[in-house]
């Protein structure tokens, strides 16, 4: 729905801003969907006259206007003081008012020049609605009412500057389906006072049964309300600009007087009205000769010819208004072309009824016309609703068509709907929002709605039809906390309203509790803490996914106990001043090898394994996931470690392959998929410097200079201390070691994020060389990869070659190059020139062989 | 001609079935339906034959033509899964053999309940809290309502360090650090090391596991201790297993209580294990002291909470059936390996 804020603001004081006034509507529930200015126009438009338009014979449209700008200071006007414009708009003609922009106006969407146009001058445009930003109109320049007077400015005519906010209203708020019913919501919001229209009408002039009319009801539950109105000695003119605007602006095309009014009517109330000519309702087929109005449903096949010049056959389920022979309107839907308003119609029947929602559907789904009638009425509109609307079109249709008002009013309305009576309790409103809300405010808001406050009293549920039920207390009595009450928490804690019946979605007391919050705003329900902050999640999962890994990759866990043995640290090697050996010391030690708390898994994991040696096992992989314990500086911490030890086949024997011994290839193979599987990029690898490594055979895998794990060869010195003896196992004992508090602060933060795939195919090419033992791999893949770090996507290396062929110190290695252009397909030619690149830059580098 | 036909197609048959490998189809093919072959030759003599005659025996030449080529093309495929099947290296597999598996490990039993447990309380919303294993007085007894007198604070009852810091003695301190940390509402499960000063035997472990539930809020009464502990025991222990909680005694809980579930080795009737009285104990129980809350400065008349302990290895021992707790610590892959179709 459109609405012009400066319309909406007749009946209430809007703030100044519209993006507060927006915000204030979005948090009342009724959302703003586009916002449209139209900005203030120059003093240079305003009104004029066309004194003569003649058609320029060389052209099919345009006309060479004189205008009569009144005294509006201009250099070039004609002798007889006109202007001359040039207009190609078709309904131009002399003696029309119109709005004219001076040459340097500027409109919004261009500006107006002195010009010439086939070789006539034209000083000034007249416009149309689209060109002054009104409307999307633009089919003919604006024709203002023969009065106005010349020289009024556009600004004043149209009231601008103003703004058009286009809103939804959700199908549960029929009420918020006018300019009346927004205000009333903006009002309880607000809490200010809403002005509402003084509907004041005339004195009736003649009696009944001058303008007599038959009216049969024929069906109270499709239309459980139809009252009409008589008028003679209506003039159908033009509407005056005010009424015109107030359409136009919410984006209604104006008609003539009438139907504008029952357009205005329906934009300001919300509630539609129909006006037949009275003069074309014929009687009923037998009794008196009296113009007819029967509310029935159609006859099946009955046509309807419709406003929208369209024909329609009924099948019988709609509901019509006929007069005494045939149907003439849809009932609620749209109106029928036979007894339409014309520019000759006198007396008329203005029609405000009320239909059952479900009938008005049905009619306009099946027939497929959807009208801003059947849209009001499919959402349910109160029968009381019918008043108002009925004596506001009246006013305006004595006032401006200068009709005559027949003493008749016809009124058909046999129920009546019995406006609810619900209660509220503020202490359920708290239990269910979050926070307290008092009675007085709760009346506040609710009187501002438009419900009518009854009485306080004890809770009853559901709708009251007999409010002596209620146990009543003054309500002043309430705010002062009575204890003559308290042992009855319930009773006399419930404020009582009658609800309007235009207000179908407030059934219940929880709808009363949706009100409040909502009027109240969201922001004010307060921010409960839930649980859900305690927990590092991040790090619990990175450690169950660490775990799960290790043990797909063959590793049973242990469990040992958080103290040990002192000595086994100097057995791993460790120096008086490393940390490891700052061990914390119980008090009351049960033994000597439980007396101190742990530092390293490691020790404990040498005598799992020496145990499960001991008992004929050959192939053990076994971990810990664990706390060690440190005191530094006088603090204690507790840092998270896993630790591995590996020994024997790299898998259980099986019939089908060879199973090899595990070596530093499994181990790093681990961790590097470990790390690939966390997220821990940007590994850098260096030796680990552990006293009870072997001095070749191990790496430390490091984040920002953050040790993330390290793994190697146990030093056969260490494993003797243990107890082992590598010569007599004739198997390698193979450490792996994990910071976890590291890799879970590292991958804390980590994003994953998807790159395109490449639209173009990817080309590997295979180059085999020989090279020196004392070249590392790592060293060569990063000299290929410098060729040209943007199209070497991979480097790999798929086969190494020591034998009888190769000189001794060296060995051969053939790697793939995978290449890849993420703008274009790469031509063999760019490949073989990156491959000798590739090749050009190994040789330089080292001594290589290319084979 | 009709009967030179009928031949050719027979003839044609045979040479078909005849087929060993692709390249003879190919062959027979070419012999048949190519141009130079028979079949195009009669159609090439269809003019020999009166006008009558002609497009019967048109049209039985392309039936013989198109019987030919389905033919081919059955045998091409049949002829092509053969060679698949026996070329070099393409032999079946003995099926009775055992698949290869990749060999994976297992975990400790008595994380595979801790997980588990982890499981079961994080699905009822719990959170999970952990705490140092190095505690002070405070956060292990005198937060927790034990008098300074009180027995359990003995040398031969905890462990204390040199420095006069202490191994806590159940993970109740960490419900202490949330509360410290956190307001209410709180509902978290704290896992954990606990250490007591006892000879390991068959029923002790100077290393032990414990989770402890503390839930706080408003409105928290001994009702939502006993579902919790129903459900948790339903779900750990199968649906059929009942949980009770008695009156007892500890400081940091008023009242207190002890829970036990029905017996899950004879399901309540007495045996052995239950010490015929149908039910094992669980743990400790019971509403948060006020004066926990007191020192921590939560309003005991706003909230209230309540609190568990379990012992994992004693879950683990009844569940799997594992006679001495000993056998927890001493990670033989013997007893691990039997729990590798629990680890999950």
């Amino acid at each position: 729905m459109k609405i012009s804020l400066n319309w909406l603001a007749k009946y209430i004081d809007l703030p100044d801003s519209v993006t507060e006034l927006e915000k204030l509507l979005t948090f009342a529930g009724i959302e703003v969907e586009g916002v449209k200015h139209i900005p203030a126009l120059q003093e240079s438009v305003f009104s004029a006259r066309i004194v003569s338009a003649e058609a320029d014979p060389k052209s099919d449209h345009l006309h060479c206007c004189k205008v009569d700008i009144g005294d509006y200071p201009y250099n070039d006007k004609t002798e007889d003081g006109l202007v001359q414009v040039i207009c190609g708009a078709p309904n131009c003609h002399a003696g029309m008012m119109a709005l004219i922009a001076m040459p340097g106006t500027v409109l919004p969407e261009f500006t107006i020049a002195k010009a010439k146009i086939r070789g006539v001058e034209s000083h000034g445009m007249l416009c149309s609605e689209k060109e002054l930003g009104i409307s999307d109109n633009h089919a003919g320049i604006i024709e203002l009412p023969e009065d106005t007077a010349i020289g009024l400015m556009a600004n004043e005519l149209y009231e601008l500057p103003d703004t058009i906010f286009e809103l939804e209203i959700t199908p549960n708020r029929p009420d918020l389906l006018g300019y009346i019913g927004i205000a009333r919501d903006l009002s309880a919001k607000l809490n200010i006072a809403l002005r509402l229209p003084v509907i004041q009408i005339p004195e009736p002039k003649f009696p009944a049964g001058e303008l007599p009319l038959t009216l049969v009801n024929e069906d109270t539950e499709l239309c459980p309300r139809y009252t009409a109105r008589l008028f003679r000695n209506v003039h159908i003119t033009q509407s005056p600009l005010w009424l015109k605007r107030a359409l136009i602006k919410s984006g209604l095309r104006p008609i003539n007087n009438l139907v504008d009014i029952t357009n205005f009517v329906l934009l300001e109330y919300g509630h539609p009205l129909h006006a037949f000519d009275y003069d074309k309702l014929a009687p009923l087929p037998s009794g008196d000769t009296h113009p007819a109005i029967v509310i029935r449903k159609a006859i099946a096949k009955e046509p309807i010819m419709a406003l929208d010049g369209k024909s329609y056959n009924l099948d019988g389920d709609e509901l019509v208004i006929a007069d005494g022979e045939k149907a003439s309107a849809l009932a609620g839907v749209m109106g029928g072309n036979l007894s339409a308003i014309s520019d000759s119609t006198t007396r008329i029947v203005l029609e405000s009824a009320a239909f059952h929602p479900g009938s008005v559907r049905k009619t306009s789904y099946k027939h497929k016309i959807s009208t801003d009638s059947s849209y009001r009425f499919e959402r349910h509109l109160s029968d009381h609703a019918t008043t108002n609307a009925s004596l506001r079109a009246t006013q305006l249709i004595c006032e401006l068509a200068q009709a005559e008002l027949c003493e008749a009013v016809y009124d058909d309305w046999q129920k009546p709907t019995v406006a609810l009576v619900l209660g509220i309790r503020p202490a359920r409103y708290e239990q269910v929002i979050g926070y307290y809300l008092d009675g007085d405010t709760i009346k506040d808001y609710l009187e501002k709605l438009g419900l009518r406050f009854i009485q306080y009293g004890n809770w009853k549920p559901g709708a009251i039809s007999d409010i002596s039920e209620v146990y009543c207390h003054h309500g002043e009595e309430i705010k002062q906390g009575l204890t003559e009450f308290s042992e009855q928490p319930d009773c006399i804690h419930t404020l009582y309203f009658e609800i309007p019946t235009s207000r179908v979605d407030l059934e219940r007391e929880i709808d009363l509790i949706e009100e409040l919050a909502r009027l109240d705003g969201y922001d004010k329900v307060p921010v409960k803490t839930l649980p859900g902050r305690i927990m590092d999640r991040h790090a619990y999962k990175t450690m169950r996914q660490i775990t799960d890994y290790i043990v797909s990759r063959g590793c049973f866990e242990t469990l040992n106990y958080s103290f040990t043995d002192p000595d086994t640290m100097a057995k791993l090697g460790f120096q008086e001043s490393d940390p490891e050996m700052q061990m914390i010391r119980l008090r009351n030690p049960q033994s000597g090898t439980m007396s101190v708390m742990r530092t390293s898994l490691i020790p404990q994991l040498l005598q799992n394994l020496v145990y499960n040696l001991n008992r004929g096992e050959r192939n053990v992989k076994l971990f810990e996931l664990g706390k060690t314990y440190f005191k530094i500086a006088g603090k204690h911490s507790e840092p998270m470690h896993l630790s591995a030890i590996f020994t024997g086949l790299n898998r259980e024997e099986n019939w089908q392959d060879k199973s090899i011994q595990l070596g530093a290839t499994t181990l790093k193979g681990i961790l590097d998929e470990l790390f690939l599987l966390l997220g821990v990029h940007n590994c850098a690898c260096a030796p680990a410097n552990r006293p009870f490594l072997n001095k070749q055979e191990n790496a430390s895998y490091t984040v920002y200079k953050q040790e993330v794990g390290y793994f190697g060869k146990l030093s056969a010195t260490v494993a003797e201390s243990f107890g082992i003896d590598l010569i007599e196992l004739k198997q390698d004992l193979w450490i792996l070691h994990l910071d976890v508090d590291n890799i879970v602060e590292i991958t804390r933060n980590r994003k994953m994020k998807f790159s395109p795939i490449p639209r173009y195919p990817a080309v590997t090419r295979d180059i085999s060389f020989l090279i020196a033992d004392n070249v590392g791999y790592s060293e060569i893949e990063a000299c290929v990869k410098g060729v040209d770090c943007s199209l070497i996507e991979e480097v790999k290396v798929f086969d190494e070659y020591r034998g009888k062929q190769i000189p001794a110190g060296h060995r051969s290695l053939s790697i793939h190059v995978k290449f890849q252009d993420t703008e274009k397909t790469l031509t063999d030619e760019r490949i073989d020139h990156l491959v000798d690149l590739v090749k050009t830059k190994l040789t330089e580098t080292w001594q290589i062989n290319l084979r | 001609m009709r009967e030179q036909l009928n031949e050719l197609v027979r003839q044609a048959e045979s040479d078909i079935l005849a087929c060993q490998n692709p390249n003879d189809v190919m062959n027979v093919k070419a012999q048949y339906l190519g141009k130079k072959s028979l079949l195009n030759g009669l159609f090439a003599r269809l003019r020999e034959l009166p006008p009558e005659e002609r497009p019967a025996f048109g049209n039985q030449i392309n039936e013989s033509r198109n019987r030919i080529e389905a033919l081919l093309e059955a045998q091409s495929t049949k002829v092509k899964e053969a060679a698949w099947n026996t070329r070099e290296g393409g032999k079946a597999t003995d099926m009775s053999m055992p698949g290869i598996t990749s060999s994976r490990g297992g975990f400790h039993p008595l994380t595979i309940i801790r997980r588990e447990i982890d499981d079961v309380f994080l699905s009822m919303g719990f959170e999970i809290a952990e705490g140092p294993d190095i505690e002070d007085d405070f956060h292990n007894f005198d937060a927790l309502n034990t008098p300074a007198d009180h027995p359990s604070r003995n040398l031969a009852d905890t462990f204390y360090l040199e420095d006069g810091s202490l191994l806590r003695s159940q993970t109740s301190t960490v419900q202490i650090r949330v509360m410290e940390s956190y307001p209410p509402p709180i509902r978290i499960i704290s896992p954990g090391r606990c250490y007591r000063n006892d000879k390991p035997d068959p029923s002790h472990s100077p290393v032990f596991h414990q989770v402890e539930a503390l839930v706080v809020d408003k409105g928290i009464s001994l009702a939502d201790m006993t579902d919790t502990l129903s459900q948790f025991a339903s779900i750990m222990f199968g649906a059929n297993v009942g949980s009770r909680i008695r009156p007892h005694f500890f400081p940091f809980t008023e009242p207190s209580a002890e829970m036990d579930i029905s017996c899950v080795v004879c399901g309540g009737a007495g045996c052995r294990v239950c010490k015929h009285s149908g039910w094992l104990e669980m743990g400790g129980a019971g509403m948060v002291d006020p004066n926990v809350f007191k020192t921590l400065g939560i309003d005991s008349e706003i909230y209230t909470g309540f609190a568990f302990g379990l012992g994992i290895e004693r879950i683990a021992m009844l569940k799997y059936n594992i006679p001495d707790m000993r056998i927890l610590f001493e990670n033989d892959l013997r007893m691990l390996r039997q729990f590798k179709g629990e680890s999950r």
